[in-house]
């Protein structure tokens, strides 16, 4: 077949594939903990991807609409239920955005525990990933490890703010509440713990087969690519542009505590394995700095409910990247507009991209590798360009298909 | 480094006829026309090296809608403003310049109504659902109503 008749038939096979009214799934309350419902078509050709079609908004609940009519305080606590890994950092950054707005200055000590939050929340969502990757990868022990190390960070998470996963520590304007006597000790002794994890984490991801075949040399990216797509976070980190809001653009204490950057530049997801690691050892170290050179003073300047007219955009780093908060006030009780980015919604077109020319077998773990709020693979449809054969597989099934093309003597063991 | 930045985003706006603001340290807006945004862009993106797209906004502002381009380069926001006519909500598309917006531009087209001329996925739907009636205003204009909404697609929940 001629390269202009394959052309021809990819796009015949995308006129196919029009989305009907069988593939809806209607808006409606999603448990946080399942994997959440995201959608992508794979147009193949045998066992290569050469177009993947994404299709997302099955749990897109109108917050934004939503906002338009809420105070502003109710507000930050809705934006923290956005996401339920990332939640702190979205208050963070719809609360920056309005103190843009008003005139007042957060106080020292609530930065520092700003901070501490947030680098709390890199820790876990990090290890979160780190499981996942094992269990797409087939090594469940890793999974098992790494998401009872996941327990220490939450817990002091818990002992702080009296919540695991809404933290609802954000206020306007500084903290809700102040760190609980002598904890210093145990968040250090604690990190020390954790920082040992990591290494041990690393030298298994370094040395272990399973991990080694499956991430070595899978998903690779040039940097003009991922530049021009608009990757954030570690996307953009692994190809070795240095993009992160802490150092760009500094906020709460991140101009205070000194930190490493982690960039790399092998591009590929083992170098994103370890860049993860290596970020996570880093936000434990700034923690243990935190907590001993914590400043005393108040914690929170009290504002009222009226913010003045204006608008304001705000950044942070969120675990996964980027988070974009633009917020406009005419000077009322309610928001005007709230816009929010999602660092998942930037990768997107950037793991489009890496998926691209990659085999069926590496699908869970490119999509895993940009971290998506639970990388769903649930009811993807595939469509062989060369049969025209469609069929569909659930997340199981696909994972499976990877560890058997990987490791097929392996493949009785890993049945569930 | 800024102010050398901003020194020729002026100049480059003014070239555009476009009205440079200096919103806060760090942070500038450019109003623009329409048909000039595509050229001002490319000028950002390949001579003063601003690559990064944050995101787009969309935004209701009565007789019209407008776009929020947000651009950053380390510490400076550039924000690119523009508005199309509700009456002709058709604005041109950046993807070529800046292959980043794709998304974005679905987000604005499915919320707000634009359409982006040259964006190759303007026919799918990126966050309605596929039974979105086609005569429902789209849902982050001020004239949709939630209520409406929950009616239209069967959402009513009971008691409510």
């Amino acid at each position: 077949m001629s390269a202009e008749d394959q052309s021809k038939r990819r796009e015949e096979s995308a006129g196919l594939m029009k989305y009907s009214a069988e593939n809806l799934v209607p808006f409606g309350p999603i448990h946080p903990a399942l994997k959440e419902p995201e959608y992508f078509k794979l147009i193949l050709e045998g066992e290569r991807i050469v177009q993947v079609i994404p299709r997302i908004g099955y749990v897109h609940r109108g917050l934004e609409k939503a906002a338009e009519t809420r105070p502003w305080v109710q507000n930050m606590y809705m934006f923290e239920r956005t996401c339920g890994i990332c939640s702190f950092v979205h208050s963070l950054a719809y609360g920056q955005a309005v103190e843009g707005l008003t005139i007042y200055e957060v106080p020292r000590r609530a930065k520092y525990i700003r901070l501490i939050i947030a680098e709390m929340e890199r820790i876990h969502s990090h290890l979160l990933w780190v499981g996942l990757m094992g269990h797409w990868a087939g090594f469940e022990t890793l999974f098992m490890w790494v998401w009872r190390d996941r327990e220490v960070v939450l817990d002091l998470v818990e002992a702080i703010s009296g919540n695991r996963v809404h933290k609802s520590m954000n206020a306007f304007v500084g903290v809700r509440r102040d760190m609980p006597e002598g904890m210093e000790d145990r968040i250090v002794e604690r990190m020390k713990f954790l920082v040992d994890r990591a290494r041990y984490y690393k030298e298994i991801i370094d040395t272990e087969e399973t991990m080694l075949e499956r991430t070595e040399k899978v998903g690779k990216l040039s940097s003009e690519t991922a530049e021009k797509l608009c990757a954030v976070g570690p996307m953009a980190r692994y190809v070795g542009l240095q993009k992160d809001v802490r150092l760009n653009d500094p906020y709460a204490a991140y101009d205070e505590v000194p930190f490493d950057i982690i960039i790399r530049n092998e591009a590929d997801v083992h170098a994103l394995l370890q860049l993860r690691l290596d970020e996570l050892v880093a936000s434990a170290n700034m923690i243990s700095y935190a907590v001993q050179h914590l400043p005393d003073g108040p914690i929170r300047v009290k504002i009222p409910p009226i913010i003045p007219a204006g608008e304001y955009s705000a950044h942070c780093e969120a675990p996964r990247g980027e988070i974009f908060y633009y917020v406009k006030s005419g000077g009322g009780r309610t928001p005007e507009r709230v816009k929010v980015r999602t660092p998942t919604l930037a990768n997107l077109p950037t793991a489009l991209e890496i998926l691209k020319g990659q085999t069926i077998a590496d699908v869970p773990i490119v999509l895993t590798a940009i971290d998506p709020c639970f990388g769903c693979m649930d009811r993807m449809s595939f469509l062989d360009t060369e049969t025209n054969r469609q069929w569909t597989w659930s997340g199981e099934q696909l994972r499976q298909y990877g560890i058997n093309y990987y490791f097929p003597e392996r493949a009785k063991k890993c049945r569930p | 480094m800024s102010e050398v930045l901003f020194q020729q985003l002026r100049n480059y706006a003014a070239d555009a006829n476009g009205k440079f603001t200096v919103l806060r340290k760090g942070e500038v807006t450019v109003e623009i026309d329409q048909k000039n945004v595509k050229g001002f862009i490319s000028r950002l993106v390949n001579d003063l090296r601003v690559r990064h797209l944050s995101t787009m906004t969309g935004l209701d502002l009565g007789q019209n809608i407008g776009i929020i381009y947000h651009f950053s380069r380390d510490k400076e926001m550039i924000d690119v403003k523009t508005f199309v006519p509700k009456t002709q909500p058709t604005a041109v598309s950046i993807v070529d310049i800046v292959p980043g917006a794709i998304l974005y531009e679905m987000e604005i087209h499915d919320m707000f109504g634009a359409n982006f001329e040259g964006n190759p996925w303007m026919d799918r739907k990126l966050l309605l659902p596929d039974t979105w009636p086609a005569d429902l205003p789209p849902p982050l204009l001020k004239s949709s109503k939630p209520n409406e909404i929950r009616k239209r697609l069967h959402l009513e929940v009971e008691g409510k």
